[in-house]
């Protein structure tokens, strides 16, 4: 059974608007300036979808920058001998559409997936992941800092998808990837219809056009290969890291991130705990009890989230740390980026090739 | 999982602590304290595993388990205080509530000393850990190659000085040392680095346990390495930030492993081949 069909672009916002009955519809949308941000989509008209990557990443959907865990009331802050106390699990259950997700991003929460609903299961992400539907466009025009074609996490994809949609002019072509994908298609199946030769020969011509727009061809192999094999020296982290503000922003704007903290509040109704995203970049991340710093100076904590992405998650995964969206890029304001970096630790180990 | 009303909730939720009952507090130094807790359900843990201990409003904070788990019914926390989570824990007192998830990591493979020598060194609050396997071969009774070396600051800082006998009658030969020595003391005097010479242990064939601050961690695994101790015996449990304790948050991410649920536990041989002290 091939789980393929077609929709004109005169059905799109009425197909959403029959999903948006069921579901909290989030869309790309312009902030403002030029800014472009995954936020819930009251007005059809204005998604966005000729735009460059959302800033931050739709992974806030699943692991939010803020999110209460508990809440506990009837609890003094010493927690005084008896009395009703009551602990609330506030656990995130909205059923959500997102609709015109990157190819990288949906690579990306795949990482998530196996990080997060691995051997122990983080209830907050899986409860969010549960209830999300994900409806990924292809790219027909990668932006200038996008480097997915060398790890094969986009610019379209072959599976993971729920809902992959290709634009081809007037039309999209729409590959449903899960079960659930299918019953939705099915549901409204009147705004489809089955795909024809003209259909399959166009969408094959988008993912060509699209491969060949690319400005940057990455490969993270060479870097990984390089870094094991001991060409990439501390001189080498610590000219990257001097450009490095330590402001996080490369983690906070990475979809494959996910390091957070934790932390209680008292207000007027109670204690809630909460988690928060953190970095690695910060100085105190890693700080001990009396003050200890493991990774006190910044070069080590450079070091760590390069050798986290690049070395440690394909030994474990078998998968880089990195789906190539090139938010890094735009992030960071001292110019350090994994296509940056990459780019550098390749023309260093050529180099030494060639002496 | 349960609430602490009782109900069930729909799915597990790693992150929910319990709530356990403090039974006994007991004072051991100026700024250590042994806290007894029982929780309504029965607790499984070994040696080396901690639990995320907290107090809502404050936080919540990593402890080993200080005591043996022996009818399921209570664990023991040694507890310093060192900020402001350690500090809410102090301010509680006996009845008060104090909430718990675990057990985590992996814990000491400690076997009967069926090969070779123990050898215990423990530095300050470094005891806590270690206290469960102290008890452990003191109730077993049987004479001999047990050691334990432990250095405090200072006389008054000795954190279990009111069980040391009791060690000592279970067959340990326990070697005090500190930084400070006054008139009263009479114990030894410098670090546990200055006392190899007065172990009886044949280091070739013992097994060494250590805890204390990462410096003296340090020093002590690669002086027990010089003198012929094989690295896969020589195990320590590292201290790291942890916010999680089941893998999750990335604070104690170390290397390629996560000292939460790798460790905390590991040996030289893996301390040097995953660089996870610096
Ligand atoms: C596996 C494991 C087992 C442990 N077992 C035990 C145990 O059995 N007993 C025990 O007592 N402890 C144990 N610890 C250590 C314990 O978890 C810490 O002491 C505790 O987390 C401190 O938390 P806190 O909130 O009390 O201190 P915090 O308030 O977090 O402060 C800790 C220290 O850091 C300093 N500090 C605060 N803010 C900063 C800053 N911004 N920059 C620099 N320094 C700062 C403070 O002065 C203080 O000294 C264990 C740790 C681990 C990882
Ligand atoms: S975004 Fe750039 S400057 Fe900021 S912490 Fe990351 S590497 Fe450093
Ligand atoms: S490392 Fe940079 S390019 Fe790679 S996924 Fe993260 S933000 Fe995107
Ligand atoms: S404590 Fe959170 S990952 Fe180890």
């Amino acid at each position: 059974m091939k789980s393929e069909w077609v929709l004109s672009k005169d059905h799109l916002s009425y197909w959403l608007r029959q999903l948006r009955n069921e579901r909290e519809l989030i869309g790309p949308l312009r902030d403002g300036g030029k800014d472009i941000l995954f936020r819930t989509v009251d007005m059809l008209h204005e998604i966005v979808l000729e735009c460059p990557s959302s800033l931050p990443s739709p992974k806030g959907f699943l692991f939010p920058q803020y999110e209460a865990m508990f809440s506990c009331r009837g609890l003094s802050l010493s927690d005084g001998s008896d009395g009703k106390r009551e602990i609330s699990d506030l656990r995130d259950r909205t059923r959500r559409v997102i609709f015109g997700v990157r190819s990288c991003d949906v690579s990306a929460v795949r990482l998530l997936d196996a990080f997060c609903l691995g051997k122990l299961r983080d209830p907050y992400y899986e409860e969010r992941r549960r209830n999300t539907f994900l409806i990924s466009l292809v790219c027909n025009n990668p932006d200038p800092t996008c480097f997915c074609l060398g790890l094969g996490t986009g610019p379209y994809l072959e599976e993971g998808f729920d809902i992959q949609m290709t634009d081809l002019g007037d039309r999209y072509f729409v590959q449903a990837g899960s079960p659930e994908a299918v019953r939705t298609v099915r549901a409204m199946n009147f705004f489809f219809r089955k795909p024809r030769k003209v259909d399959y020969e166009d969408q094959y011509e988008v993912f060509l056009s699209s491969k060949a727009r690319f400005r940057k061809r990455i490969n993270l192999e060479g870097p990984r290969q390089a870094i094991l094999s001991g060409k990439v020296g501390d001189d080498f982290w610590q000219e990257v890291t001097d450009r490095c503000f330590e402001c996080g922003g490369c983690s906070y704007s990475c979809p494959v991130c996910t390091c957070f903290t934790v932390t209680d509040r008292i207000n007027p109704e109670g204690i809630e705990r909460a988690r928060l995203w953190d970095s690695c970049m910060f100085k105190g991340f890693t700080r001990m009890a009396g003050g200890v710093l493991p990774n006190e100076k910044r070069v080590q904590r450079t070091k760590r989230w390069y050798y986290h992405k690049l070395v440690h998650y394909p030994r474990t995964t078998g998968k880089f740390g990195c789906v190539g969206c090139g938010r890094c890029a735009v992030a960071c304001p001292g110019k350090i980026d994994m296509a940056r970096t990459a780019t550098k630790i390749k023309g260093l180990a050529l180099k030494e090739e060639v002496e | 999982m349960r609430t602490a009303s009782g109900k069930r909730t729909k799915a597990e939720n790693i992150y929910l602590p319990v709530s356990g009952r403090i039974e006994e507090i007991r004072k051991k130094t100026e700024d250590v304290s042994l806290f007894r807790v029982s929780t309504a359900s029965p607790l499984r843990y070994t040696p080396g595993q901690f639990f995320m201990v907290s107090v809502w409003g404050a936080g919540e904070v990593p402890i080993s388990t200080a005591s043996l788990c022996e009818d399921d019914l209570f664990v023991e926390f040694c507890v310093r205080k060192a900020g402001t989570v350690t500090g809410a824990i102090h301010s509680l007192q006996e009845g008060d509530r104090l909430w718990l998830r675990g057990p985590y990591g992996n814990g000491f493979a400690v076997g009967r000393r069926a090969n070779g020598d123990v050898l215990l060194v423990a530095g300050g609050i470094g005891i806590a850990p270690l206290r469960p396997i102290i008890q452990m071969f003191a109730k077993d009774g049987s004479a001999g190659s047990v050691t334990l070396l432990y250095g405090s600051k200072g006389p008054q800082d000795v954190v279990f000085m009111d069980e040391v006998q009791v060690w000592r009658s279970g067959g340990i030969d326990v070697i005090l040392t500190v930084d400070r020595a006054n008139c009263d003391w009479r114990g030894s005097a410098g670090l546990v680095t200055d006392l190899w010479h007065r172990a009886r242990v044949d280091f070739s064939r013992a097994t060494a346990y250590i805890c204390g601050p990462e410096i003296m961690i340090k020093s002590v695994m690669r002086d027990l390495s010089l003198f012929g101790m094989p690295d896969e015996r020589i195990i320590t449990t590292l201290e790291a930030h942890m916010k999680c304790g089941v893998g999750k948050c990335g604070h104690c991410y170390s290397g390629p492993k996560y000292i939460c649920t790798d460790g905390p536990v590991f040996s030289y041989k893996e301390i040097k081949e995953y660089s996870l002290l610096g």
